[in-house]
């Protein structure tokens, strides 16, 4: 390819979709099939120190397609990006951003702000929903560095886009993970207490969603759990995802799989 | 009817050439040269936001000297050239040797072509990784390229820097002696430069996929006072 030069008025700026569509590269989003692979739930939660994300691994089409799906990114450092819907649609998603937040960062010497990572989502999945047959809702969560506070980001399909001061969840187990937390979440909580409940969450939907995959003890595949502070963005390593989850699951024995009482 | 000066071919390039050098002479020198860990560019730069030296890619930097907007075009290009083929490709696939090559044609037939010569030199650095050497290609004006091993100067005063690094020892070295070795280069005998007057960056495997960081100048200082 030879060196992409563009005229002072038709120079597609720092954003990588603009230059894409003047590079006639197409966003290499699927076409029609009867039988779409869906990944699913994926919860974020607000606290003093930043933000959690805890992720299930299942992606399903009329069986269960993968096991060991991976939902969330890190889109850079102190962001966070994890999708639901066509699987094949939010792989792409996930790609694009992280590559359009890096090529912003390259072309200007400066890092886009959280809320215009939020913002320049949103036409990206008008471009992914709205021009093809498939959904992707994603879920952006981070540290905002310039206000020093985690933040969390909700889309809708059409790509509005809706701020969070508590939790967000998408998916389709999203009635189940978001009745945990509606029940958990209190101000104040540290950020053990987000991983577990986030956690919790995560169980409840894989307990009752057929799409969402809990913890999988047998082959020892865990979902995903990632904190970003002002630290920046670190996946917690399997060795501490699987004792959260057999915690959860040895409480969940002991009360003969019912969930109510003190919160298990 | 007039008759146009008849113009060699010689002439034309020779004048072409004496444009661009006069440009490129202007502005400050950098280098960029290899040490133990990584690639070191240093850049003298008294502004601290119109930078000389970026990054391209996970493991490839930029380097430009001349007139700013010039090399800023090509830098700006070479972001989009290298985003877009690892977009379409992987990430793997785009290498420093082709931006070379692309960077040489640009500047090759600019030189040649009716507009004006660009008064810039660039350069690409790669940090090696498996099969992919570290390299560092140096484009002049006229897009010629020189794949350097150890080091390579910019600028307007380039053969007597070059001569007082080579003088300074030919061994790889630490981050801290590079430094030292490429400001003192830079400075020559007479003058010394402030942190604060250095734009320094690097490309060195700190664990993450991207290479590329910038030195603060609190860095820089305690580096050259080691």
């Amino acid at each position: 390819m030879a060196l992409p030069l563009f005229d002072v008025t038709s120079d597609p700026g720092p954003s990588f979709q603009n230059l894409l569509k003047m590079l006639n590269i197409p966003l290499s989003v699927p076409g029609a099939t009867d039988d779409p692979i869906h990944a699913t739930t994926v919860v974020a939660l607000r606290c003093d120190e930043g933000v959690v994300l805890v992720a299930d691994r299942q992606a399903t089409a009329q069986a269960i397609a993968a096991r060991d799906m991976r939902k969330i990114a890190e889109a850079d450092r102190f962001t966070a990006i994890a999708i639901s819907g066509t699987a094949a649609a939010g792989m792409e998603f996930i790609r694009i951003s992280q590559l359009s937040f890096e090529h912003y960062e390259k072309m200007m010497d400066e890092t886009l702000s959280l809320e215009g990572k939020s913002n320049y989502l949103s036409a990206l999945i008008q471009d992914v929903n709205l021009g093809t047959p498939f959904t992707v809702l994603p879920l952006v969560a981070g540290f905002d560095i310039n206000h020093n506070r985690g933040r969390v980001f909700e889309y809708d399909g059409a790509g509005g886009c809706y701020e969070k001061d508590d939790f967000g969840v998408i998916g389709s187990g999203t009635p189940f993970a978001e009745s945990a937390l509606r029940l958990g979440y209190r101000e104040g909580l540290s950020l053990a207490e987000c991983i577990e409940l986030g956690a919790l969450a995560i169980y409840e939907a894989g307990d009752n969603d057929p799409f969402t995959g809990g913890p999988d003890f047998v082959r020892g595949i865990f979902p995903i759990v990632v904190t970003v502070t002002a630290n920046g963005f670190v996946e917690q390593p399997e060795s501490e995802t699987r004792v959260i989850f057999e915690t959860i699951n040895q409480r969940r024995t002991a009360s003969k799989g019912r969930a109510g009482g003190d919160l298990r | 009817m007039t008759m146009p000066f008849y113009v060699t071919p010689e002439q034309q390039m020779k004048d072409r050439a004496e444009y661009a050098q006069k440009g490129i002479a202007r502005g400050r020198s950098l280098i960029a040269c290899i040490y133990n860990e990584g690639v070191l560019l240093v850049a003298e730069n008294p502004s601290a936001s119109l930078n000389k030296i970026s990054e391209i890619y996970d493991r490839i930097g930029f380097a430009g000297v001349g007139k700013y907007n010039e090399f800023h075009e090509l830098r700006t290009a070479g972001v989009r050239w290298a985003d877009s083929t690892g977009f379409r490709y992987s990430r793997e696939d785009v290498d420093a040797r082709s931006l070379a090559n692309v960077y040489a044609q640009y500047l090759g037939t600019s030189f040649t072509d009716g507009g004006k010569p660009l008064e810039v030199e660039v350069l690409v650095a790669q940090l090696g990784i498996r099969n992919k050497p570290t390299k560092i290609y140096h484009i002049a004006f006229e897009g010629t390229i020189t794949d350097e091993t150890r080091f390579a100067v910019l600028g307007g005063d380039s053969e007597t820097i070059r001569t007082r690094f080579v003088a300074e020892g030919d061994d790889v070295t630490s981050l801290a002696v590079t430094l030292q070795r490429a400001v003192r280069a830079l400075s020559g005998p007479d003058r010394s430069i402030p942190a604060a007057d250095l734009e320094v960056a690097r490309l060195e495997d700190l664990g993450a996929r991207r290479t590329f960081g910038r030195l603060s100048d609190d860095f820089v200082t305690q580096l050259l006072t080691q």
